[in-house]
């Protein structure tokens, strides 16, 4: 009896997770006229609907284009901040490193700053340095955004390569350049992939600098072509509305399944004591 | 050793010191310039910004010295979406920690399948909090949405859930713990994991009953992770503002404008550069105490991975 009660809060629980994205993805199968007629919405799904609504979203409204624009900013912004943070974590692992304790709470604390205070300042920047409305006027500071992230997941992953490992290295004479790229970053894929993925999912959702600093369709990027497409503030089509929901949720999706065995590590950058 | 070597690898000493330094500050130098030119710089510039009257519309904009920051504190929409914020954050923080820290001592039972479950609770956190936003206002549709549906077939009428003022935080609240509870469950749930079995099995043999144990065994060694996710979840919720963005838009008549929506509108809707930058740092002031608290309490190190 208390097994059976147990097994149907489990269920329960995996319903209340998923169904609004079951009912997301039902909706943008739906014409508008249906949204409003079928409540709630049945099961028969009719072809010629579903790929009309989705050939709007993914090429009128042009999300396909702002998902690749998504994967070449986050891509290029997560490439540059590992490259940058890479040795940085090294060094907190492995060197001694003045200040550390403070040096890495002051990096660590960046991951808390909010986008709104630093918005406008970076909307500025890239306009006087002429890159607004490009796609570096977002993978630079996008980089700063993950940065922190990375570094702190990176020292996590670094402390947990024995140190009888480089010692030996350091003893022949290997150089922490040598060390680095010789014997620890093969031992760190796992590190580099989950660092990788969160930062990327960190800068992934991000829209308020590419608010301000993405003038034209050519550059925007998901999460910003998703808020323009459903701003709270105007009525919306829903069936478009939910088809874009459904494209900017797919990625994010085969994201998680990749990162689900780190998922603490990631969350917690760092970690509990 | 002979008297003689002894400079000799003193100097040695000494300079292999100097490279070793030259080395630290080569492997750290370029994330902390990069974080000195697009992070720290921006900060600062945010700063200077709030001395002056910039708008969108005019370029230089005025030295106005405290003037926004005075305007702010008599500016009745700050507090109240200074009071929204706080409101928002307590509420929805502790409702998350009480959900979350039960989701994992109910996920201890290890149910077969109950791994399914635990991805499907992973997704929320990761998803665009627009996207949540537009989601939840789908299924909150007072005129077709499921929710409602599901409501009036039971009997009951539902609520205006964004509609009206008195419930729109609610719902807001509502959403927030949906998207987040599964946040506080990881982590508190990792911690559980990891606990020594056998101060359970001794408790179980004192025949303590299930909740005594709950309260003086788990809770106590659960603590630090629980404080962990709530510092974590109240930084995050008090500077986010994409899912208010997504779901009501600070509406219905500014009951759910937090402090991080007004900068918002204040900055993008109205263009008041100025004004906007002091909202955002008296935010930044707001979080610097919030995570010097964090790093006070928390003793994090890095790499305390395990």
């Amino acid at each position: 009896m208390k097994r059976i009660a147990a097994y149907l809060t489990l269920i329960m629980l995996g319903i209340i997770g998923l169904a609004p994205f079951l009912y997301l993805a039902l909706l943008s199968t739906k014409r508008r006229i249906e949204i409003l007629s079928q409540v709630p919405p049945n099961l028969s799904f009719s072809w010629a609907t579903i790929s009309k609504t989705y050939t709007e979203v993914l090429y009128s409204q042009g999300m396909l284009d702002f998902t690749v624009n998504s994967f070449v900013v986050v891509g290029a912004a997560t490439l540059l901040a590992l490259i940058i943070g890479t040795p940085a974590a090294y060094a907190f692992s492995r060197m001694k490193v003045p200040g550390e304790q403070n040096l890495a709470n002051t990096i660590l604390s960046m991951r808390f700053m909010p986008p709104l205070a630093v918005a406008i300042p970076i909307f500025l920047m890239m306009k006087s340095i002429g890159l607004q409305d490009t796609y570096w006027g977002l993978i630079l500071p996008y980089t700063a955004f993950s940065l922190p992230l990375i570094v702190w997941i990176l020292i996590g992953f670094f402390d947990e390569i024995p140190r009888e490992i480089d010692e030996a290295a350091v003893i022949d004479g290997c150089s922490h350049l040598t060390i680095l790229r010789r014997i620890m970053l093969p031992l760190m894929l796992p590190g580099l992939v989950t660092a990788a993925l969160f930062g990327a999912i960190f800068i992934w959702n991000e829209f308020l600098v590419a608010l301000y600093v993405i003038d034209s369709r050519s550059y925007q990027t998901i999460s910003l072509g998703a808020a323009t497409l459903v701003s709270a503030q105007r009525p919306i089509d829903w069936n478009i509305a939910a088809a874009v929901g459904v494209v900017t949720v797919i990625p994010i999706f085969i994201f998680s399944l990749l990162v689900q065995r780190y998922i603490v590590r990631g969350l917690t950058a760092g970690a509990v004591k | 050793m002979s008297p003689a070597a002894l400079p000799i690898s003193r100097t040695l000493k000494h300079s292999r010191f100097d490279r070793q330094q030259i080395g630290v500050w080569l492997f750290l130098g370029p994330c902390l310039l990069y974080l000195a030119a697009f992070a720290i710089y921006p900060l600062i510039y945010s700063l200077s910004l709030s001395f002056t009257d910039l708008t969108a519309a005019d370029s230089t904009g005025n030295w106005i010295g405290l003037t926004n920051y005075r305007d702010l504190l008599l500016d009745p929409l700050f507090w109240n979406a200074a009071t929204n914020s706080a409101i928002m954050v307590v509420v929805s923080v502790a409702i998350e920690i009480v959900l979350g820290t039960a989701l994992a001592m109910f996920f201890s039972l290890d149910l077969k399948g109950s791994w399914i479950v635990r991805g499907i609770l992973v997704l929320p956190m990761l998803i665009t909090p627009i996207v949540v936003g537009v989601m939840w206002r789908a299924l909150l549709n007072p005129d077709w949405g499921l929710v409602n549906w599901a409501i009036s077939r039971i009997g009951l009428t539902p609520p205006n859930w964004l509609g009206s003022i008195e419930m729109a935080m609610k719902t807001l609240i509502i959403v927030e713990v949906w998207q987040w509870t599964p946040f506080v469950f990881v982590i508190v749930f990792a911690r559980l994991q990891a606990l020594p079995q056998e101060v359970f099995e001794a408790a179980q043999l004192d025949s303590a009953n299930s909740f005594a144990t709950f309260r003086r065994i788990t809770l106590p060694m659960l603590m630090p992770a629980i404080m962990f996710a709530a510092v974590f979840r109240a930084v995050d919720a008090f500077r986010s503002f994409d899912l208010i963005y997504g779901l009501s838009y600070g509406g219905p008549a500014r009951s759910t404008t937090t402090l991080s929506f007004f900068s918002f509108q204040n900055g993008f809707q109205f263009q008041n550069y100025g004004y906007a930058a002091a909202v955002a740092y008296m935010m930044l002031i707001i979080l610097i105490v919030g995570t010097t608290i964090l790093f006070r309490y928390l003793h994090l190190r890095p790499g305390a991975t395990r």
